[in-house]
């Protein structure tokens, strides 16, 4: 089965995280640096009327107040959709400042610039701000006639037909259920909120350090905007203070950064507000999803209808597909219909959080999977057992693929949907029921009890897809043996520079303590945005690439050499023969050292660089990872609180290149899972629009208290199929399933079947 | 404030501001210092209550702020640092913003997630809940100064091996206000540990292996 779970060091940057040495983007001391502070709309929609700055522009410090009226203004920087992993992700259209138009409460509206936080603060106050409102769509109901049904999600159909449900759905002898679950709307809340400083070194020339899950992206939409040559916009970004999908895109704030400091001809520091952070930076929206089920009486699936209907804003364009990326995918049935409406509304834009689709997606499914469990009187394990996906339920082979199969293997071999990669979802079950303890279950609500608590046992299917995308890198080797790999990739905690340091020593051959990983700077080769837990694979394709023309190119050095045991040998003939070594393949005992190459040569060093390549996509088979979350709540009866107190976590994602920081990246996933299922809702005023939780006393994440151990554990094997690499990421998929895990457990603890997140103790009374 | 000035300890260990403002002379310098200012947002209900009609009335006429800065002596990490500070600047934006010591982290401004936490005369505060200008005299150890020049402590250590965080930014945090647990003795239990650690929000949730790092530390320090 292969070596599936890798090494266990701790983080390569985990010194400089625990002495406070980590820069993080605001961090960077920039001389003569002025501070922005914001000021934001408090109607949901209509018309600026007037922005009285004449107290403020009189407050000591100030130096400059921005606002439509007078911003220097950037153009709309023309970045198409289809583009946007490689040339930057705007969830949000309008640049800031571009006219008098409000279309959310809380869009900014202007900027003071003073020369210390306290100043522009106080400035801030100052300015008076009319408007002329206009009645806002706050709601799906207020915005029923501008709902669309968009066809795709960054190119994947998001509508899909298969089969016809409603046969199945008015069989009478099929067992049905039919439920509608919500979850509200979540915000990421990262512990560093997002921040930019943006410096003008020259009128064409701008270095922005910027708070960011994609510096390449910030890169390209701000030299669009402001019309300059790429080259001339650094982005720098080292470490980022958790992202979770709200430093993906780039939001108003660094706009308004680069308007300030042009404006004041100074340096500004802009660190979005806790406050704002509800607005400006996006949101998970709150979606209403219908479930309908039909099985047979054993158990079998016959047909699966998933509507959603979800929330953007009338500047924003992004899709949350639930059903797609978890009914569309999870299992086997003969027909499967998935619709996905989406509303306009007056609230701040929408964007991808932690598990985008798959993570509320999964939560409606996995308890629409429970309550048909307990409608059969099937245990839950067994119930997705017998209706375990093989292949890709709605995906289809292309048609070339199916035109290859059968000239190889004959008609009728060619499949019509491709077979999951290295799928192992059934040991995830099996080792989690096992260490868990599930066998014991007994599965009648109610009926398990700790002294005056009762406990409740749930478990839940998770899944995320494997996504690939393209990623260069570069590589210096020294003649001491040592080496710096470098990709404009990050590290929003995920343990990418420590994982992408484990994969370049191995694919160069060089020690682990010998190999330094860079990230997070424009000056490096291309990473592509750090989400959808594509980082590990992508760069670590990237650098497997690159070991291998480091290798050519010593080699090149080691046959014009004279002196070395390799001389005169065909290139092709030569490969890492050993960490270090370079070797004939055909003759064993030829091989020469890196170093001793390097020296003889007279060279200090020898440099590499790969060019971006279009990514190839192995189109025989579907890649995705899977899990099982086994979940025990534990509530008072008379104060109905609920309590996590035990988890087991089984997950299937190809290769675990580092061990520990695997581990964590699935438990904190969990984590924000538990915050969803018991706490998490961004609130907001029925008639104004504005969020009324947008602080952390108010949206409530948990904390230590709310959380116990969790067990994670491993199984499956590398997925070569997908990358040299063989790993699938982990970033997303321990939420996936977490909140069903939990919502589950509650309802085998109470009876109660809350259908409507977070499960706050009001809703157990 | 000077040294005479020092609140007595009456007790009341969680609130160093109420603890100042109940001395009626530092009560009206201070209020004074941050009348008329939306900073006086930042240090919450207490003090606009405990204003009088005095202030109420400055903050009405708010051109007439004064930002006169006042320099100060602040001693962090064993160190006299010497500085001009508007008198509305936090602890914490002093350490950031003026003194370059950005190991102590900002994640709300509001006291609600314990990022800041720094260590004042041993123990644990939301330095963004304080003003700089209240803190002179006393010892401030922040997490550039829990190491023990290049060996780190224990904790440290422990949170490295244990895995005690994964963006690292609430981790200054967690660090300084994990050592003063110690000191408190309030690291007795797992739940004890757990609620006690509660102040300091990981949305990374990397909890149990903070837990994990605290007992670890607990075990060898003792
Ligand atoms: S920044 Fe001080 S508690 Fe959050
Ligand atoms: S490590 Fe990221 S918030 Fe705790």
């Amino acid at each position: 089965m292969g070596n599936v779970v890798g090494p266990a060091p701790s983080r390569v940057d985990g010194r400089l995280k625990v002495t406070g040495a980590a820069k993080y983007s605001v961090e960077f001391d920039v001389p003569n640096c002025a501070h922005g502070w914001t000021i934001e709309s408090n109607i949901a929609k209509g018309k600026i009327l007037s922005i009285e700055t004449k107290d403020a522009q009189s407050a000591p410090g100030v130096l400059v107040i921005v606002s439509h009226l007078n911003a220097p203004k950037p153009k709309q920087p023309a970045v198409k959709e289809s583009e946007a992993l490689t040339k930057g992700i705007r969830n949000e259209m309008r640049v800031p400042f571009s006219d008098d138009a409000v279309h959310y409460a809380g869009q900014y509206v202007a900027l003071v610039v003073a020369k210390t936080i306290e100043q522009a603060r106080h400035a801030a106050s100052l300015v008076r701000v009319t408007y002329a409102p206009e009645d806002p769509l706050l709601t799906m109901e207020d915005a029923e006639h501008k709902a669309v049904k968009p066809k795709k999600n960054l190119g994947d159909n998001v509508q899909i037909k298969k089969g016809d449900v409603d046969i199945a759905l008015q069989d009478s002898n099929l067992v049905k259920i039919e439920q509608t679950y919500t979850t509200p709307t979540e915000t990421h809340n990262p512990i560093e909120m997002s921040g930019t400083i943006a410096a003008w070194e020259a009128d064409d020339k701008l270095t922005l350090y910027d708070a960011t899950q994609f510096v390449k992206g910030v890169q390209s939409v701000l030299a669009g905007a402001w019309n300059l040559a790429p080259d001339n916009v650094r982005v720098i970004c080292p470490f980022v203070g958790g992202a979770f999908g709200c430093k993906g895109a780039v939001w108003p704030h660094v706009f308004v950064a680069a308007s300030g400091a042009k404006a004041a001809g100074l340096p500004v520091k802009l660190h979005v507000t806790r406050r704002n952070m509800f607005v400006g930076t996006g949101h998970r929206t709150p979606t209403r999803q219908t479930i309908a089920l039909a099985a047979t009486r054993d158990g079998k699936l016959q047909a699966m209808r998933h509507v959603s209907q979800t929330l953007t804003s009338p500047v924003g364009k992004y899709v949350e597909s639930c059903g797609a990326r978890s009914t569309g995918v999870m299992y086997e049935s003969p027909s499967i219909w998935i619709e996905e409406v989406i509303y306009p509304v007056n609230i701040g834009t929408t964007t991808f959080m932690r598990a985008p689709g798959e993570c509320p997606g999964t939560y409606a499914l996995e308890c629409a999977m429970d309550e048909l469990s307990y409608s059969l009187g099937i245990d839950p394990v067994a119930l997705r057992l017998a209706n375990h996906a093989d292949n890709h339920p709605t995906k289809s082979v292309p048609w070339q693929e199916v035109l290859k199969e059968t000239f190889k293997e004959g008609i009728g071999a060619a499949k019509k949907t491709p077979a999951f990669s290295a799928k192992h979802l059934k040991e995830c079950y099996s080792l989690g029921a096992e260490k868990f303890g599930w066998a014991k279950r007994n599965p009648k609500p109610g009926s398990t009890h700790d002294g005056d608590l009762l406990v409740g046992w749930g478990m839940a299917t998770a899944t995320y897809p494997a996504h690939k995308m393209s990623a260069a890198a570069k590589v210096q080797l020294r003649a001491d043996g040592s080496a710096i790999v470098q990709c404009a990739t990050h590290d929003l905690g995920t343990g990418a520079y420590t994982a992408l340091t484990q994969i370049a020593s191995e694919q160069l051959g060089l020690p682990f303590e010998k190999v330094k990983f860079e990230l997070g700077d424009t000056a490096f080769p291309f990473g592509p945005v750090a989400g959808g837990s594509n980082t590990t694979g992508t760069v670590g394709t990237a650098i497997h690439e690159v070991a291998q023309l480091l290798h050519s190119a010593l080699a090149e050095l080691a046959v014009k050499d004279s002196k070395s045991p390799l001389h005169n040998l065909s290139p092709n003939d030569i490969a890492m023969a050993a960490p270090g070594q370079l070797g004939s393949k055909s003759d064993h005992s030829k091989s020469d050292a890196y170093i001793d190459i390097l020296k003889r040569a007279g060279r200090d060093s020898i440099e590499v660089e790969t060019k971006l390549k279009e990514m190839e996509e192995n189109k025989k088979f579907a890649f995705q990872s899977w899990g099982a979350h086994f979940c025990e709540v534990k509530i008072d009866p008379l104060l109905p609180r609920v309590q996590v107190s035990r988890v087991v976590s089984v997950m299937n994602c190809g290769r675990v290149v580092s061990a520990k920081t695997a581990r964590s990246q699935i438990m904190g996933g969990f984590v924000m899972g538990i915050g969803m299922a018991l706490a998490e809702a961004t609130e907001y005023d029925p008639k104004t629009g504005m969020p009324a939780t947008r602080n952390l006393a108010d949206y409530h994440v948990a904390t230590n208290a709310d959380v116990p151990l969790i067990d994670v554990y491993f199984v499956g094997e590398p997925d070569f199929a997908f990358n040299p690499i063989g790993a699938r990421g982990m970033g997303e998929i321990g939420i996936t399933g977490a909140a069903a895990a939990v919502a589950n457990a509650v309802y085998h603890a109470t009876g109660k079947r809350v259908r409507d997140l977070p499960i706050t103790p009001d809703k157990l009374i | 404030m000077n040294e005479s000035d020092a609140p007595v300890d009456s007790g009341l260990e969680e609130f160093d501001e109420l603890l100042i403002l109940s001395n009626l002379e530092t009560r009206r310098k201070f209020i004074k210092q941050v009348a008329g200012t939306s900073a006086a947002i930042t240090i919450g209900p207490a003090l606009l209550s405990a204003a009088d009609a005095t202030a109420t009335s400055q903050i009405a006429s708010p051109s007439k702020s004064n930002s006169d800065s006042i320099s100060m002596t602040l001693k962090i990490n064993g160190k006299d640092y010497t500085v001009d500070l508007d008198p509305r600047t936090t602890l914490l934006d002093a350490l950031r913003e003026r003194l370059h010591l950005t190991g102590s982290k900002k994640g709300c401004d509001h006291g609600q997630c314990g990022a800041c936490t720094v260590l004042v005369n041993g123990r644990r505060i939301n330095s963004c809940l304080t003003l700089a200008v209240m803190h002179e005299g006393d010892e401030i150890t922040t997490i550039e100064g829990i190491a023990n020049g290049d060996e780190l402590h224990p904790m440290q250590t422990a949170f490295i091996e244990h895995d005690g965080f994964q963006c690292g930014y609430c981790t200054p945090g967690q660090i300084c206000s994990a050592v003063a647990l110690l000191k408190e003795n309030h690291a007795n239990s797992d739940d004890e540990i757990r609620e006690f650690m509660s102040g300091n929000l990981c949305r990374c949730g990397a909890y149990p292996n903070i837990l994990a790092a605290i007992k670890d530390a607990k075990t060898k320090s003792t």
